[in-house]
């Protein structure tokens, strides 16, 4: 009785569930020029999928599998369709997620495996893949109603239409362990059997355990969370946040009429939504706050995308950041890989591989 | 859907949202709440006692309610300059004794007593205003102190006399005057008090001692800053209250003749809660007499309402402890909030559905074909100036613009190297325009139109115009006064781009897209000004057309240009040109070819102009999120464009990455140069135009030398 009371009552005052109020980026999360002052290490179109197998560094472009060897980088194998996910294990297998549902496995103990087709049917939108051990892979499916080129829509639907499962390999049997998330989009293995997933739309990370409790890990995050990795030294994550949350689109989210009306008359890339790019057409929506004094962006304008990179410690609190801000351009950061001291990040809408230096986790 | 579409467009025609924001803005909002609990007491306490609203009752309380009213005046006029009087319920009380002593006792003449019975009120007033005024005390206690004092000297004497004093020894006519007669069917006392209350109003609202009490009570620090002589003022407040409270107890005196111990008893309660629920500030600075006077006819209606229903002892105090409990929570949130309340009712979008924008893609046939142009343009001041608006040349070829400090700068030629402040006006000039006379005519933001001869003397022409009968707000005022051109005949054609917003927040007004603006009309040879044209959507723009008979202007929100004739065969007629254009347009003015170039100041997304036909959403975006995040027109980018006399694009300028020229206000052509300006850049662009005639000056055209 009380609760749709309080809820029309939050409607009218902005609270609650109807606040559109953002976390702020402060303490760790405080902004700075890192990852647009950072070296460049290749400009790559649209790189994805930062993975380290061995020495080797593999990540996606489109349709292409890609290594790269220092600061070159080599086209390895090239797909049908376009490359959605990738992970390597410790014994040196690489499992590929295709955008039509399909995972091959190529090297290590199960090398030619390829999901069959009547499995792959129910896996349209795979986000992440990770390996426990050589036999089981865990698969993120971002959401089932929305491939994962259409994630604007996916968030604009205010869906929570995504799972994890996960792919026993010896026993080509795959299980469903969470449902009803909001777009998983990162998932990692961490030593106890649980697996630690990056829930979009949720702006959090959350631990599910082998029964399929869910947890929330880090919550509140100031923008949309994508792709865990682990760190070089063995403890702790990097977390990056592909674009961020911001009052305006938090209040579209909540303007069901507007939102559907946009959805239906306007091209995605013009929506009043978050992107992976930086503005450059003048038919996208423009803020107050970013308009252009004196010649000048200001780097605190409002943005609908940005870079972003969390280090997270072993218990998944955050511990520096890494940023590209409003009027710089390697925004829409998806994935990272550790090589020691080097971290390669790959700017999704910046169509860049930058190489950032760390220390243990740290900015060096 | 379109029956949807329908009904919003015509809820949002006829019902008026913005008047709200604007009443809301109005100084004199501040009385409705105490306007509104008059009419509520009246009617609840109308019902509930037979009678009271009869004319009878209400002359039966006349002389009453003019003893009261000096009182509630009293504690106002101290309430005003940020203090509290709490003793004039005893000044009251030593007033009456004093004046019945004087007079009945000792056989003072009545003309003596008066004045002696009101220097008694002025002296414990001047107590209490050197103890607050000069040595700081506070003012609650200090007067909490005085009352007490006050209250058990007159005890000490009512207790010795108040048999003798009772008892009249001489008799006077103008005594019985004052006590008996009426005048004009009111009591002297009513009308000495009214007389008394236009006088404070007067010297409250227009006299320098009055805005002296005002400013104090407003900001006493500020006051002080100021050079105002903040101790003397209050202790002056003090004095005057001490007066008008005696003045009051003579007037007690005449009507009762009696001196009894509970004379004046619980007076300052009920005198505080009066001034308070009229809705003066308990904090100062904010109120005036009729506020004043409100608060007493409220609260007498009360108090004598509340004995007529003859509640059991105590009742009627509690009650009016209540009053005054609810009116001073209710003035505490009132002044909280009403700027808050005020901005967020303000702003009032409307409905607007403008027509497909035109295809503007790189390569595309539309004659809007994205093109970088404009990337190498030479740049005039460079970081030196902010906000060049509207580039002029004269006739030796120096460079003219107004910027966002309220300067008008030139540079001179041939280089535009060096530069000085031609003349500062105060506001920001945004359009320009030389006469035949070589004086300089600008549109100053803010101001109005004024006109610098070329030995930089300033003139104003015009700041005000016709006020419209059915506006809220004061349109006589000019605003935001945009752009100039000048007939053939001498008159001066200018836009006011809206009345209800400051150049600071134009933007804002994009979020309405209501017809907030209206085109001006000075003729130098009557001195007149007039609207001629009104409920435009931010009207900017304006140049004349080549058959002197008409001009071309641009409606930024309505994103088009149309013409309109002053004069000929078609006097009176206004014509779209160009309707649906891909951006907003700004400024027009003349091309060597026999065109028009325009400036874009922004580019239509297809998200904002979705959002124009959703007033609600705007409206709920404004209430619900912070101003920097509001959705706006791409402002980043602009383009110039060139139409010939029919409305056909002829050419189109682009800086594509918005690099040089992200926002596009003003161009001008000159000598084959195309000079551009932006409103919130801070350079000046030139650009070589291929072909531009290179003898062709705007001056010439004006003249008539070329087309």
């Amino acid at each position: 009785m009380i609760a749709p009371i309080r809820n029309f009552i939050d409607r009218i005052r902005g609270n609650g569930r109807h606040a559109i109020t953002t976390p702020p980026m402060d303490g760790v999360l405080q902004p700075n020029t890192l990852i647009e002052d950072a070296p460049l290490l290749a400009p790559i179109s649209r790189p994805d999928n930062l993975v380290r197998r061995g020495e080797e560094m593999l990540f996606s472009s489109g349709n292409q599998l890609m290594r790269i060897n220092g600061t070159t980088p080599e086209p390895v194998e090239a797909f049908p369709h376009a490359v959605n996910a990738l992970a390597a294990s410790t014994g040196n297998a690489l499992a590929i997620a295709l955008m039509d549902g399909s995972v091959i496995v190529r090297g290590g103990k199960h090398d030619g495996f390829s999901l069959d087709q009547r499995q792959a049917a129910s896996l349209t939108c795979i986000t992440a893949l990770c390996f426990s051990g050589e036999d089981r892979l865990h698969i993120c499916q971002g959401s089932h109603r929305n491939p994962l080129s259409e994630w604007k829509r996916d968030l604009m639907e205010r869906n929570a239409a995504g799972s994890v499962w996960t792919l026993d390999l010896s026993q080509k049997s795959l299980t469903k362990i969470a449902s009803d998330l909001a777009f998983p989009y990162g998932i990692l293995a961490d030593d106890k059997d649980s697996l630690v997933v990056s829930e979009s739309w949720q702006s959090r990370l959350i631990s599910i355990d082998p029964s399929g409790n869910v947890r929330p890990v880090l919550e509140d995050l100031p923008g949309y969370p994508a792709r865990l990795a682990p760190q070089s030294s063995g403890r702790g994550a990097w977390l990056s946040v592909f674009a961020p949350r911001s009052q305006l689109i938090e209040f579209v989210l909540r303007e069901d009429k507007f939102r559907a009306d946009m959805m239906r008359s306007i091209p995605s890339d013009l929506w009043m939504a978050p992107s992976l790019t930086a503005p450059h057409s003048f038919l996208e929506p423009l803020q107050g706050g970013g308009l252009k004094q004196l010649g000048v962006m200001k780097p605190w304008a409002p943005t609908r995308s940005f870079g972003l990179i969390i280090s997270l410690d072993e218990n998944f609190a955050p511990v520096a950041s890494w940023h590209s801000r409003a009027d710089g351009t390697r925004h829409g950061i998806t994935s990272v890989a550790d090589r020691g001291e080097e971290l390669v990040a790959g700017s999704l809408g910046g169509d860049a591989l930058v190489s950032l230096r760390h220390s243990g986790g740290l900015p060096a | 859907m379109a029956m949807r579409e329908t009904l919003t467009r015509l809820r949002y025609r006829f019902v008026p949202d913005h008047i709200l924001g604007e009443i809301l803005a109005k100084s004199w909002i501040d009385n409705a709440i105490p306007v509104a609990i008059l009419i509520l007491t009246l009617c609840v306490l109308g019902s509930m006692i037979p009678g009271l609203v009869a004319v009878g009752s209400l002359l039966g309380m006349s002389a009453q309610f003019g003893e009261l009213l000096l009182v509630v005046m009293a504690m106002t006029i101290v309430m005003l300059a940020g203090g509290i009087d709490l003793s004039v319920g005893s000044v009251f009380a030593l007033a009456n004794f004093v004046t019945l002593a004087l007079f009945n006792m000792l056989g003072w003449p009545i003309l003596v007593v008066i004045p002696v019975a009101i220097l008694c009120g002025a002296l414990v007033g001047l107590v209490n205003g050197i103890l607050i005024g000069y040595l700081r005390l506070r003012a609650f206690l200090t007067t909490l102190v005085t009352l007490i004092i006050v209250r058990s000297i007159v005890d000490m004497f009512i207790l010795e006399y108040a048999v003798k004093v009772a008892r009249p020894t001489t008799l006077s006519r103008i005594w019985d005057f004052i006590s008996f007669k009426r005048v004009l069917g009111m009591p002297v006392a009513l009308i000495v008090c009214l007389a008394i209350a236009i006088l404070a109003h007067l010297t409250l609202t227009r006299l320098r001692p009055g805005w002296h009490i005002m400013a104090v009570g407003g900001s006493r620090r500020s006051a002080f800053n100021a050079g105002l002589p903040v101790r003397r003022t209050i202790a002056m407040t003090y004095v005057l209250s001490g007066m008008l409270a005696a003045l009051a107890g003579v007037f007690y005196a005449s009507r009762l003749n009696a001196a009894g111990s509970d004379t004046g008893v619980g007076l300052e309660v009920l005198a505080l809660t009066a001034a308070v629920v009229g809705g003066n500030s308990l904090g100062g600075g904010r109120g005036s007499v009729f506020k004043a006077v409100l608060g007493a006819i409220i609260i007498l209606i009360l108090s004598n309402s509340l004995l007529r229903l003859s509640l059991p002892t105590g009742g009627t105090s509690a009650v009016l402890g209540f009053v005054l409990i609810a009116a001073v929570a209710i003035d505490v949130k009132w002044v909280k909030h009403r700027d808050k309340l005020q901005t967020s009712v303000y702003v009032s979008p409307t409905f607007l559905a403008l027509g497909k924008a035109p295809e503007t893609a790189e390569g595309s046939a539309s004659p809007y074909a994205l093109n970088n142009l404009l990337k190498d343009v030479e740049l005039i001041g460079l970081g030196e100036i902010d906000g060049p608006e509207d580039p002029i040349l004269d006739a030796a070829g120096n460079l003219y613009c107004g910027t966002r400090h309220g300067d008008i700068i030139r540079f001179f030629a041939p280089d535009f190297t060096s530069k000085e402040v031609f003349v500062h006006t105060g506001g920001h000039p945004l359009g320009l325009a030389f006469d035949r006379d070589g004086n300089l005519l600008a549109c100053v933001a803010g101001m109005g139109l004024y006109r610098i001869g070329p030995d930089k003397k300033i003139t104003r022409l015009s700041d005000q115009t016709n006020r419209s009968w059915l506006s809220v707000i004061d349109d006589s005022r000019m605003r935001l006064a945009d752009d100039l051109d000048i007939a053939p005949d001498g008159r001066i054609f200018f836009s006011e781009a809206t009345i209800r917003f400051d150049m600071s927040d134009w933007m804002v007004d994009a979020l309405e897209a209501r017809g907030n603006g209206r085109i001006i009309c000075y003729d130098p040879s009557t001195g007149s000004t007039r609207t001629i044209m009104d409920k435009l959507r931010f009207p900017n723009g304006i140049t004349m057309a080549r058959d002197g008979e008409s001009f071309f202007f641009a409606e930024t929100w309505g994103c088009c240009v149309s013409r309109y004739w002053f004069a000929g065969a078609r006097t009176g007629q206004r014509e779209v040109v160009i309707p649906d254009l891909p951006g907003y347009p700004d400024n027009i003015n003349r091309a060597s070819d026999g065109g028009y170039w325009l400036a874009m100041v922004g580019m239509r997304t297809p998200i904002f102009d979705m959002a124009l036909q959703n007033p609600g959403f705007r409206k709920r975006m404004v209430e619900r999120v912070a101003p920097d995040e509001w959705l706006f027109p791409n402002m980043n980018y602009g383009c110039v464009i060139k139409f010939d006399e029919n409305g056909r694009i002829t050419d189109c300028l682009w800086d594509s990455r918005g690099t040089n020229h992200p926002m596009i206000t003003s161009m001008r052509e000159h000598e084959g140069w195309l000079y551009l300006g932006g409103v919130s850049n801070n350079r000046i662009g030139r650009y070589r135009i291929p072909g531009g005639d290179p003898t062709w000056t705007a001056h010439a055209s004006y003249r008539g030398e070329a087309r």
